[in-house]
């Protein structure tokens, strides 16, 4: 058993009296301590993949299952406790939230969970310390640069010490040196941590860390690509 | 985790602070405005519930006109015929003071052209008991130079104020003449003048306590009025003592019923009785407050909601974060609840404080510049149940105006709200 498992998998968006067709019949198995990335052109679904992915959404036709868990059959309240546990979010905005400082950033999945104040803080603390923020916990997202905020969220990420992190065009924001440091840190994270890490981007450098390499194009992947390191 | 949320709300309050203010005023003035109405109605019912028992005491009730106490009853007094020895043989009954009144043909001195001043007039009659044992009734009286209070021990004798005493041309120690029915007629002294009333008409005793009297009033011994009109079917009041060891109802209720086998419409009031009816008055004045908080609550509450609802789209993608990492759609609900509740609270907390501040402020301002009698006073009255209430009605406002916009958002599927710029 893969640890993500996508089959047949469609994806529609009602668009007034249109209907968008996102992702057109994919499959895709990720296995455990796996490095992804997802490539393709804008609109290519490649986002939308990634929600499927990530528990965030469920597809219109075909089965996805983590660990297992066929998504479709899960409540929703199931569905969130099980990517707060399994799945942690890089985004290409870093999407902290602005009134709370660094350390309660990475707190926040912890806090969702219902992990007690000392033990968050101090994994929150640890964490913030792996990313090299230690003096940077009591800044908020506005307080630090854009390479700073991506460490933050990477943190955040890795809080509830998932299974898979699925970063969406990380670097899309950064200048090219600050985005091979947060790949740097993203691959050296998955590699120390065994961690599973689904990567998507239009950087060719980004890539170049993934083990497998899928383009997508028009919701159909075109090619796949295994890398040997 | 409700502290987690209450920081988190705390710090979105901060974060978008004049939006916050905002909001917040809109509730804190609501408040303020139901803290102040509320705070002076309890004032205004501490001094009239004070003054009403300062001039009864436990011992004392009176006997009026029987419609004097029913709603429908226009105001002013009534006269009414009463048999004082019945109500003297009540049980339990002490002292019995009376006071009747009649219209009478008085004629004073001369003017400059010798025209004698004459006129109708109203003449009162005051039993010396209520000169002696019921001085809370009467008050201060203030006399010119020379002048004195009627006693037991005088006949033809009248107590006038000095407007009545200039228009009749009369001074301390002049005659007045007073007709009374049939050819009864006295010609009394002029014992005493009450110093001239002007502002301080509240001042001059049981004129404003008796809610009757006008500064026309000529008042006469008790005995005197008898002599002019012996049928005693024209008393204003009568007040009635009793003994130690009875209850004050018991006797009054004794005393009525006694009085009315007589035939006397007549009714006997006691402090409770006032009491109640104050109460009652104060029950419509605070239904008619309510009203009012209602409304400005209301609107208090509809900024809540709009800056809720302004909070929770600019918020949009904080929620698509939060639940991405986990939050559940109750988490988010309690985020904003926290929020618009925190924002209620604020307003009540400032309202209340602000509220009691101002009515502080209006007792002592009354109490020192508005001229109140002596010894009446506005007590400022912070009452612990008002304020306890306030708080948490405050904060209940804002959760419940916060319910709908929390909804709206914590309902929001993760993926649109993660994609929403
Ligand atoms: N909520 C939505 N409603 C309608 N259409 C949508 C919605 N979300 C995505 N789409 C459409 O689905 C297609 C795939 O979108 P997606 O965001 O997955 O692309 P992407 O590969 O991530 O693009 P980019 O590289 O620009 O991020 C696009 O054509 C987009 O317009
Ligand atoms: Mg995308």
């Amino acid at each position: 058993m893969s640890l993500l498992d996508l089959k047949n998998i469609t994806k529609d968006y009602p668009l007034g009296q249109t209907v968008v067709h996102a992702v057109r019949g994919l499959d895709l198995s990720i296995e455990k301590g796996e490095i992804v990335a997802i490539m393709g052109p804008s609109g290519s679904g490649k986002s939308t993949l990634m929600h499927v992915l990530g528990a965030l959404d469920t597809p219109t036709t075909g089965t996805a299952s983590l660990e297992g868990h066929n998504l479709q059959e899960l409540g929703e309240n199931e569905l969130v406790t099980l990517r707060g546990r399994k799945v942690g979010f890089v985004f290409q905005t870093f999407n902290l939230i602005q009134a709370l400082t660094a350390q309660q950033n990475v707190e926040l999945p912890m806090t969702f969970l219902g992990v007690k104040k000392s033990a968050r803080a101090e994994r929150a603390r640890a964490l913030l310390e792996k990313v090299g923020l230690g003096d940077r916990m009591e800044h908020r997202p506005n307080e630090l640069s854009g390479g700073e905020r991506q460490r933050v969220a990477i943190a955040r990420a890795l809080a509830n010490n998932p299974e898979i992190i699925l970063a969406d065009e990380p670097t899309g924001n950064l200048d090219s040196e600050t985005g091979a440091t947060i790949l740097e840190l993203l691959k050296r994270l998955s590699v120390d941590e065994g961690k599973t890490m689904i990567l998507i981007t239009h950087d060719p450098d980004a890539a170049a860390i993934a083990g497998r390499i899928i383009r997508l194009r028009d919701g159909r992947i075109v090619e796949e690509a295994r890398h040997v390191h | 985790m409700f502290i987690e949320f209450l920081r988190l709300a705390g710090q979105n309050v901060l974060h978008r602070k004049l939006r916050s203010i905002l909001a917040v005023l809109g509730v804190l003035i609501g408040i303020m405005a139901i803290v102040i109405l509320i705070s002076f109605g309890l004032s205004l019912k501490g001094l009239m519930t004070g003054q009403v028992s300062k001039v009864f005491g436990v011992d004392t009730f009176v006997i009026m006109d029987q419609d004097v106490m029913s709603r429908s009853h226009s105001g002013g007094m009534k006269e009414f015929g009463l048999n004082l020895g019945t109500l003297k043989g009540v049980e339990g009954v002490k002292t019995v003071a009376a006071i009747r009144q009649r219209t009478a043909f008085v004629e004073g001195g001369t003017n400059a052209e010798g025209t004698p001043q004459q006129g109708f007039m109203p003449v009162m009659g005051l039993s010396p008991e209520l000169l002696t044992d019921f001085t809370a009734f009467t008050g201060d009286l203030m006399f010119e130079d020379g002048g004195r209070q009627i006693t037991e021990a005088d006949v033809d004798a009248a107590v006038l104020r000095r407007e009545l005493a200039d228009r009749l041309g009369v001074n301390l120690g002049d005659r007045i003449l007073i007709a009374g029915e049939k050819s009864n007629e006295i010609t009394a002294t002029v014992i005493g003048i009450l110093a001239a009333s002007d502002e301080k008409e509240e001042k001059q005793g049981f004129g404003a306590s008796m809610g009757s009297s006008t500064a026309d009033t000529i008042y006469i011994p008790y005995a005197t009025m008898d002599r002019l009109w012996p049928e005693g079917n024209d008393f204003l009041v009568t007040v009635v003592r009793i003994l130690p060891g009875y209850e004050v109802d018991d006797v009054a209720d004794r005393a009525e019923t006694a009085l009315k086998a007589e035939g006397s419409r007549v009714s006997a009031v006691t402090s409770g009785d006032i009491t109640n009816v104050i109460d009652q008055m104060m029950s419509y004045i605070n239904i008619f407050l309510g009203a009012l908080a209602g409304i400005s609550l209301l609107v208090g509450g509809v900024g809540v909601m709009n800056t809720m609802f302004t909070s929770v789209l600019e918020r949009t993608k904080d929620i698509g974060v939060m639940k991405a990492v986990g939050a559940k759609n109750r988490h988010v609900m309690a985020i904003f609840l926290v929020e618009s509740g925190l924002i209620g609270f604020l307003g009540g907390v400032i309202g209340t404080a602000v509220g009691l501040g101002i009515t502080a402020l209006g007792c002592f301002f009354i109490n020192t510049f508005a001229g109140l009698p002596q010894g009446v006073a506005f007590p400022f009255v912070a009452s612990p149940t008002l304020i306890v209430t306030t708080l948490l009605g405050a904060f209940a406002l804002g959760a419940v105006s916060g319910l709908w916009p929390a909804r709206r958002g914590s309902r929001m599927p993760v993926v649109d709200a993660l994609r929403y710029e």
